[in-house]
């Protein structure tokens, strides 16, 4: 009796474990490969407007670009390069540059439309660096 | 309420009346009761506020000149703050203040994609401001001229009604001087200088805040709200405070 008991409850622990490594496991073959994909932390632009947020995950594993697709061509792969250059504006955008290469409005929606599905703006940046929005200065709430 | 629907209606007892819907009917009937009489001057009710009853006022009756508004197209705000950095520096406000704010609101659009939409806000210079009626000492009140809702911290006693009274959050309670806040069209520190424009609509990018005079029908307030089509709104019209901040999204 006592060990038809204990092998119940063995049998119990193994399945559920089965179970969790049935999850584990299919949750892997999503996993972000960052050699592939490019780095999964968003890249924020603090320059020339705060705060510009471009996400490698959505373009790559997203929408199916290749890494050349835009490097180096449209975009140095140095961090925060393109920022320092003076023709990084909208204008350059509209114009074809840059983001404006696809974003033109047939391969993917127009510089000049959703602002801010890439302007985050400050309140967007400081939710994602976990800060409450405009938690000191002005504007916020006491 | 318009009179003649009024009239249609059963009466329904002073008890049952809102107070905004009585203090209406009275100011409806001063108005009335002034013109009878002999016009404006033993009109109780100034004119102006009569003729500015409409969101934006039919041309040529504005009741004051420059009738100073600014005109905020929406959707191209991008909360890079500019305004407000541009707003601190002129202005001297303090870092747990503010004259103007940006608003966020976020919202599920078709295929699970969010939506973002910034809404910057600052005083509404209201046609019937609610934070002038409330003040005990007179320290805010309608500039006659430009229709700017001004503020003499020498006379606040930082009672802080105002900032209770207000619909739009503008105002706040400065600690350096002891006397509440508030946007004044940049009229202090720019306007009355000779400059043309608020400091918060020189430094945006995008050319969200646009500001003049909406009696000059040449100027830009002025085309932006009287173009064919165009949708406007202003915020909490319930209130009846008839502001002139308007938003477009052209």
């Amino acid at each position: 009796m006592k060990k038809g008991l204990s092998a119940l409850v063995l049998g119990i622990l193994l399945f559920s474990g089965a179970c969790l490594m049935a999850a584990e496991e299919q949750k892997s073959p999503e996993e972000y490969d960052e050699d592939t994909y490019g780095p999964l932390a968003p890249i924020i632009w603090e320059k020339p407007v705060k705060s510009v947020i471009f996400e490698h995950k959505n373009h790559t594993q997203g929408a199916g670009l290749e890494c050349d697709s835009c490097h180096d061509e449209l975009f140095p792969m140095e961090a925060g390069a393109s920022a320092e250059k003076e023709d990084f504006t909208m204008q350059t955008l509209y114009d074809g540059g840059y983001c404006g290469a696809c974003h033109d409005g047939e391969t993917a929606f127009a510089s000049n439309t959703r602002c801010t599905t890439c302007h985050i703006g400050v309140r967007g940046h400081a939710r994602l660096s976990g800060n409450a929005p405009a938690a000191e200065g002005h504007g916020a709430k006491e | 309420m318009r009179i003649n629907d009024l009239e249609k209606l059963e009466n329904e007892g002073l008890e049952r009346l809102t107070s905004l819907e009585r203090r209406r009917f009275l100011q409806l009937g001063l108005a009335v009761t002034g013109v009878y009489l002999g016009g404006t001057i033993l009109s109780l009710t100034p004119v102006a506020e009569v003729q500015a009853a409409e969101l934006v006022p039919e041309v040529g009756q504005y009741p004051y000149s420059p009738h100073y508004a600014m005109v905020i197209r929406e959707k191209f705000c991008i909360d890079c703050e500019r305004c407000m950095e541009a707003c601190v520096k002129t202005n001297d406000v303090p870092v747990y203040g503010f004259r103007t704010t940006i608003l966020e609101r976020r919202r599920t659009v078709a295929g699970g994609a969010h939506e973002t939409i910034f809404m910057p806000v600052l005083c509404n210079q209201c046609n019937r401001p609610p934070c002038v009626r409330v003040c005990p000492t007179t320290a805010t009140w309608k500039d006659k001229k430009t229709g700017i809702v001004v503020m003499k911290p020498s006379r606040c006693i930082g009672c802080k009604t105002c900032m209770t009274a207000c619909p739009y959050n503008a105002r706040y309670f400065k600690e350096e001087n002891r006397a509440v806040d508030k946007c004044d069209f940049c009229w202090e520190s720019r306007l009355s200088k000779g400059e043309k424009t608020t400091a918060c609509a020189e430094a945006c990018p995008a050319d969200v805040r646009v500001f003049g005079d909406l009696a000059d029908t040449k100027s830009r307030v002025f085309e932006l709200l009287h173009t064919p089509e165009t949708i406007i709104w202003v915020l909490r019209p319930e209130v009846g405070a008839l502001p002139n901040v308007y938003y477009v999204n052209v």
